[in-house]
């Protein structure tokens, strides 16, 4: 496997201000890759430096093993950017719009592109002054994948659209990346990285904290799980159980929370008669606020 | 219409802005050119221009002797300030927009997300400011050439041309400059403010150096004087002149350049 995007030890200050530092990541190709991080932890200036919108104040950085700096015209010609705050051109209708960037690229499928739209719902015959926020995100998405890129960044690309695009943008994402894409996205929104993402890096006051396939992170995840059995049983069972936290009985229903492999749990409560079982998916969310807290 | 570069693009932007500013300028040229038959009759008018010592008519209206020529009226009454000021607001306002005001609203992430090296952007930009900036030249000179038609005024149809294209230049230098410290600095009302301060300077340099003696020296540094010390509409061009004017638009292209592809862009 090859690096598509590769980071080296990059800082960026703004002045006195570090926005992010000493930053060390490698993206595989054929990866969905989500970079995870709350407001002002670094996300969007991390992407902007991959397009060469700012410059490192220290560290190198390449994509598509080209150098972000030298080859940055080369790179944007094979890759697809959704920037994080879109502005459009707001006289243009989206057609206008994405003729425009037809003429800029070149070759374009347009039949791809209308179908990219049809698919959004999106509404391309309208001066785009006019269209709502999540409509003119969709404009935005259009034009990050209609030249079928080998990479696709994207800054928190669901801003504004509704759980049904959402849906699509997901769908979209998964079979783009199927076709061999590879997939950089910036979010806050755990599960939507959950969801979508194969590895995860976790970024907080700029500097990356975790890098993580996510199946892994899953398994440290912690689980809250219900058991309910036929008669009251006792707390003191369960409690020196191993990844077993925070036991609480409640007549006949044991709650617990559990970090890591369940087996034990599930084996000791089978001595007794289970009646019913829940159990939620292992919650990244519990990991990612006890990474942003550090 | 195909838009199919940022050149073409950048004037469509333009568009509807450039049919008022050729409408509104040509209107103000040739409704001043219906004055010219009853000034032609004042001939005591240039007694009085010649003896007045007033220096402020002096700034606006140049130092005139002979207002009822056909020479005398265009230049006094369009050429020294109407004109110029009318190209220098659309070329300034052109200028500090192209690259800044993408920036401040945030396309400019957008543009440049394709396959497009900053450098030609602003190559592309730049010359659709001289395009839009030339273009106003042309329905400015047609709106004096009809208006000298429209009242029987003797004058060539080639030196209407040749002030025309001297006025063109002057715009094209002061959106030159707006450009630059667009390009350079990212916000449009700061080039908007340093590059009108420096046309209101360069303009009373020129006006004022021949009143004030000590101010002669400098009026070589202002482009107006470029513009028109050497009286277009009178002489010709003179080359020499020209050549001052274009090499600072292309010193400020190429300063452009060289300061946007160093810098960081802003979010918008
Ligand atoms: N142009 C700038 N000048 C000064 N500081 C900046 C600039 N851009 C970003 N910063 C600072 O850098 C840090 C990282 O900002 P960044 O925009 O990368 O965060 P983010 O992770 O994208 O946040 P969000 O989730 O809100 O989009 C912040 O502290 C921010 O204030
Ligand atoms: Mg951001």
């Amino acid at each position: 496997m090859d690096s598509v995007i590769s980071i080296r030890n990059l800082t960026k200050n703004y002045g006195k201000n570090v926005a992010i530092q000493g930053i060390n990541l490698d993206v595989m190709r054929g990866e969905i890759f989500g970079y995870l991080g709350p407001n002002g932890s670094g996300k969007t200036t991390t992407i902007r430096t991959l397009l060469d919108f700012i410059r490192p104040t220290k560290g190198v950085v390449s994509v598509l093993g080209l150098d972000s700096r030298a080859d940055s015209a080369q790179i944007r010609k094979r890759i697809g950017y959704l920037p994080g705050d879109i502005a459009l051109y707001e006289k243009m209708t989206g057609r206008q719009l994405l003729k425009y960037i037809d003429g800029l690229r070149g070759g374009l499928d347009w039949n791809f592109v209308i179908q990219l739209a049809e698919r959004f719902e999106a509404n391309i015959d309208q001066p785009i002054r006019t269209l709502s926020r999540g409509n003119k995100q969709k404009i935005g998405l259009i034009q990050a994948f209609m030249h079928a890129p080998e990479l696709v960044i994207m800054d928190e690309p669901t801003n504004g659209l509704d759980p049904l695009m959402q849906q699509e943008f997901y769908r979209l994402v998964e079979e783009t990346n199927k076709k061999g894409a590879t997939i950089f996205i910036s979010s806050h929104i755990v599960p939507e990285i959950e969801r979508l993402c194969s590895k995860v890096g976790i970024i907080r006051k700029g500097e990356l904290v975790a890098v993580e396939e996510v199946e892994k992170l899953k398994e440290k995840a912690l689980r809250k799980i219900t058991f309910v059995f036929d008669m009251p049983i006792s707390k003191e069972e369960f409690e020196s159980l191993p990844g077993v936290i925070d036991v609480e009985v409640e007549g006949t229903a044991l709650k617990c929370t559990i970090k890591g492999p369940v087996d034990a749990l599930v084996k000791a409560a089978s001595w007794h008669k289970v009646i019913k079982i829940i159990s939620d998916d292992g919650n990244l969310e519990e990991i990612f606020l006890d990474f942003y807290a550090g | 219409m195909m838009l199919r570069n940022v050149f073409v693009k950048s004037l469509w932007d333009q568009k509807r802005s450039l049919v008022w500013w050729c409408l509104g300028i040509g209107l103000m040229i040739i409704i001043t050119m219906l004055f010219y038959p009853s000034i032609r009759e004042m001939t005591e008018l240039n007694e009085i221009f010649a003896t007045d010592e007033n220096p402020l008519m002096k700034v606006f209206v140049g130092d005139i002797t002979d207002i009822t020529s056909p020479e005398g009226f265009v230049n006094s009454q369009l050429l020294i300030f109407m004109v110029p000021l009318l190209y220098l607001v659309f070329a300034i306002g052109i200028g500090s927009g192209s690259i800044a005001g993408e920036e401040e609203k945030g396309t400019l992430d957008f543009l440049l997300a394709h396959p497009l090296t900053r450098e030609s952007v602003i190559v592309q930009k730049f010359l659709a400011m001289n395009f839009a900036v030339a273009w106003i030249g042309v329905f400015a000179w047609a709106s004096l050439v009809i208006g000298a038609a429209i009242v029987d005024m003797e004058i060539g149809y080639s030196r209407l041309a040749a002030a025309t294209f001297s006025g063109v230049l002057l715009g094209i230098t002061y959106g030159g400059i707006a450009f630059l410290f667009g390009a350079a600095f990212g916000k449009r009302s700061l080039s908007i403010g340093i590059t009108g301060a420096l046309g209101i300077g360069g303009y009373l340099l020129n006006v004022l150096g021949p009143i004030v003696g000590w101010l002669e020296p400098f009026t070589k540094i202002s482009p107006f004087y470029y513009y028109s010390s050497s009286d277009p509409l009178a002489n010709g061009l003179d080359w020499s002149h020209m050549a001052v004017l274009l090499v600072v638009i292309l010193l400020m292209g190429g300063m452009a350049i060289l300061s946007f592809r160093r810098r960081d862009l802003a979010v918008g």
